[in-house]
């Protein structure tokens, strides 16, 4: 067993530690919360730069040909930074599926965009319901002649008021079965009959609710097999929970390491009150929550590497640190007092962040469920 | 034994309620989803605006400080007190003023002049009240306090800081809390308690935001600011005492916090009989079934410990310990009456509260975002436990 990071691995979370540090500052964080666009264009042309944007990628496409696992590093580091855009919906709700399932013309025509910073993607799955199950979705594709049109309301779309392309799961096929007759289209964003709006959320995160009226796309925008798309769907959702999970087990890092700074520094009763038990405690407790966290995403994320089987593992990790992060969050700001409950205060940008996150791609219940299915119940 | 309210608290619980009606009907909003007591009163200037309106007509009702001695416009009934409160919060009435007890501190401190001269404007509904304890390096540990006092021949000089002091903005008075002897030979001994108007020169402000969105809490100045000699309250550098009686009202707010989370709860059970998924309502749900049974039994258990405060303290009983348990039951049911509502609104529950799409008008996210403070405010989980350990509670060596 070896559980440390490559040499690779070591200078990709070091550089980008660097990286954020410096080109995304909490003032960057708040503006983008406040934001229409909620992502800095420049930013996004250096991530490009960097590799970053084409990390997951093979070569041949522009890419950097690492694994899940070496992305998995990157990510934490931008859930510590709180970094804001559409790099998750890029690159593993856009990139990952047509690179899976795209036709050798997809690929070649969407990969290179995405490595080079020229094409935002996203993922159109949950609607109304708001329940990331097969029987809620509405969203109808009906062919007509060489074209499919589709119409229906999404929400909860990351960043589709940006997007160039939409990944859309559409229902091509009423069938009793609801998992049957899902099809994925990849739809260029600024077909006429698509609207956008941006919610106003808790993190400050770009959300929208996607209206498509009859939007017409061609048949051969279809991404894999027609009638086959909630089987890529939940492969999606996959990557998707562990991707974000990475993200909050960074974010929850970085909330531990400000505690525990500042339990050192804070004065009261003339001693700093990390020097009382009940705060060392506290501490210990978010500790265990993070670290658990960590070597549970990792482990999760060499299996997806490896190619074995993971969704058990991709659940644990993602009901773990759905509760996890929200209680480091909640406890952090119990240690802080008045002062981490500021909007001038960087705690709270982690507080609003661990909800959403929570919210992404399932909750600590939904992922419960499919660990309780896997052990056959 | 007997839980019972007597027939005469139970008329009294009746009329409160035809009140709330009327006020319901006529003064707020008909799409009315309720509003927190203290904070979100204050920074909303809209709901300011209804809760000096109904405040009024509480005043109108003789219904402010129903605790209080005749003499001074109370009914001496603490009971009826409790009532009007538990309904107002529960109901998400604005208008009961939190800072309406800094009146019991002048009750029990002033002197009779200033009884005469401060209590009839809080009974009238004409005043408002804002509390100065906190400091940058002073939070839980009051009497660290620096904000400085000093005696001249017609008044005392206060030259420091404060901060967290909500409502600043609204207050006609701020309780005050200063050094008037740095060399006494505990730093409990060398406190006094003002009367400050917050209008006095010298004295200036800045907002400040919390996490909510709201700016309800000020940081003030004092700089060389002149406070006259009849406004001192109690003894000079007798300010511990009083300190320690307020700690004791500022606790129960515990339970202030537990009926506003009531209706929370009750909006959430509401949701969750009316929402149908996969053709059922969420509340057929085993596992939603589950967690809602779960919290309406901390909910209940926290109304009973409530109750027995409440009856304590109309006996005269020592109630340190009660109100130090409720302070931190109180947060917790809160905290988790927010979490358990987020959870079951699932992704709607980020929503803001100005989305067509947000669930229960969006106040769960604002109740997940501001019952964060309430194990701070007034008096952090953590010191209340400390207490609960010490000496007027489990009496465990320190
Ligand atoms: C919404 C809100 C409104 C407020 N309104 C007012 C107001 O109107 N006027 C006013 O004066 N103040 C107000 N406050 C301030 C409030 O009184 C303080 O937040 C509170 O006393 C705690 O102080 P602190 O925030 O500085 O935390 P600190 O005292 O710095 O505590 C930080 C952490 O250390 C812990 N800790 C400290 N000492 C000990 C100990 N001995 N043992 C174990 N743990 C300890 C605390 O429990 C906490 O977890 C308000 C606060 C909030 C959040």
């Amino acid at each position: 067993m070896d559980l440390a990071f490559s040499e690779e691995q070591e200078m990709l979370w070091k550089s980008a530690r660097d990286f954020l540090a410096n080109k995304c500052p909490k003032t960057l964080v708040r503006e983008m919360e406040e934001d229409e666009q909620g992502y800095s264009p420049e930013l996004w042309k250096e991530m490009a730069e960097l590799g970053w944007l084409g990390l997951p990628f093979p070569e041949k496409y522009e890419g950097g040909g690492f694994s899940f696992l070496d992305l998995i590093v990157l990510l934490e580091e931008m859930g510590r930074a709180c970094l804001p855009g559409p790099f998750l919906s890029t690159v593993v709700l856009g990139g990952l599926p047509i690179l899976e399932w795209g036709r050798e013309e997809q690929k070649q025509y969407f990969l290179p965009k995405i490595c080079k910073g020229e094409a935002i993607l996203t993922l159109a799955l949950t609607e109304p319901s708001a329940r990331y199950d097969a029987a809620s979705i509405r969203t109808s594709a009906t062919p007509e002649g060489d074209d499919y049109l589709i119409s229906g309301t999404k929400l909860f779309v990351p960043d589709a008021h940006i997007a160039d392309w939409i990944i859309c799961v559409t229902r091509t096929a009423e069938t009793a079965n609801p998992e049957e007759g899902i099809t994925l289209f990849l739809v260029d964003a600024k077909s006429p009959g698509i609207s956008t709006f941006v919610l106003r959320t808790i993190a400050g995160d770009k959300q929208c609710e996607l209206t498509l009226e009859k939007v017409r796309v061609p048949r051969g925008n279809i991404l894999g097999q027609l009638g086959q798309g909630w089987e890529m769907v939940k492969r999606i959702m996959e990557w998707a929970a562990l991707a974000k999970s990475a993200e909050m087990v960074g974010g929850d890092q970085q909330v531990m390491e400000m505690t525990v700074n500042y339990a050192k520094e804070r004065i009261q009763f003339d001693r700093p009150i990390g020097s009382f038990q009940i705060i060392q405690h506290y501490l210990a407790d978010m500790s265990i929550d993070v670290d658990s966290a960590r070597v549970s995403l990792y482990k999760a994320a060499w299996m997806l590497s490896e190619g074995l089987p993971c969704t058990n593992e991709i659940s644990v990790i993602k009901g773990w640190i759905s509760e996890a992060y929200r209680r480091v969050a909640a406890q952090a700001h119990q240690i802080h007092g008045a002062i981490g409950f500021t909007k001038d205060h960087d705690l709270e940008l982690y507080f609003r962040r661990a909800k959403a996150g929570e919210l992404f791609f399932g909750d600590a219940d939904f992922h419960r469920e499919v660990v309780a299915q896997q052990l056959g119940l | 034994m007997d839980f019972r309210f007597t027939e005469e608290e139970e008329a009294f619980r009746k009329e409160v309620r035809d009140f709330i009606q009327e006020v319901l009907q006529e003064v707020l909003p008909s799409d009315w989803q309720g509003v927190d007591p203290g904070p979100e009163e204050e920074a909303r200037e809209e709901v300011y605006q209804l809760a000096v309106e109904i405040w009024r007509k509480l005043a109108a009702k003789g219904w402010i400080g129903l605790g209080w001695p005749k003499e001074y416009g109370g009914q001496e009934d603490l009971a009826k007190d409790w009532i009007l409160k538990e309904e107002l919060i529960y109901r998400g009435v604005p208008g009961m003023d939190m800072a309406v007890v800094q009146g019991d501190l002048i009750l029990q401190f002033g002197t009779e002049e200033q009884k005469r001269r401060f209590i009839p404007p809080i009974a009238h509904g004409e005043v408002k009240y804002a509390i100065g304890m906190s400091e940058p390096n002073v939070g839980s540990e009051l009497f660290a306090l620096q904000l400085r006092a000093v005696e001249e021949a017609d008044c005392f000089v206060l030259n420091g800081q404060k901060t967290w002091t909500t409502g600043f903005q609204h207050a006609d008075w701020c309780v005050l809390y200063a050094r008037t002897d740095p060399n006494a030979p505990k730093k409990s001994l060398g406190i006094s308690v003002f009367l400050i108007d917050p209008k006095s020169p010298g004295i200036t402000m800045r907002q400040i935001t919390q996490m909510t969105g709201l700016a309800p809490f000020y940081e003030v100045f004092y700089d060389n600011v002149r406070v006259p000699k009849e406004n001192l309250l109690g003894e000079k550098n007798g300010g511990r005492a009083i300190a320690m009686y307020a700690f004791g009202i500022e606790r129960s707010y515990g339970l202030v916090v537990l009926h506003n989370a009531r209706r929370y709860f009750e909006q959430l059970v509401q949701y969750c009989k009316e929402t149908y998924t996969n053709g059922q309502p969420l509340a057929k749900d085993p596992v939603i079934r589950n967690r809602l049974a779960e919290m309406a039994i901390e909910i209940e258990v926290g109304r009973n410990l409530g109750d027995r405060l409440n009856w304590m303290t109309s006996q005269e009983i020592l109630t340190v310990l009660p109100s130090c348990q409720i302070k931190v039951h109180g947060a917790n049911v809160a905290q988790r009456v927010a979490s358990l509502g987020m959870q079951i609104l699932g992704p709607y529950g980020q929503l803001d509260e100005k989305s067509k799409w947000a669930k229960l008008g969006g106040r769960m996210k604002h109740t997940y975002l501001s019952s964060v403070a309430l194990s701070m405010a007034g008096g952090t989980s953590e010191i209340s436990r400390n207490i609960i350990a010490g000496r007027f509670g489990l009496g465990l060596p320190s």
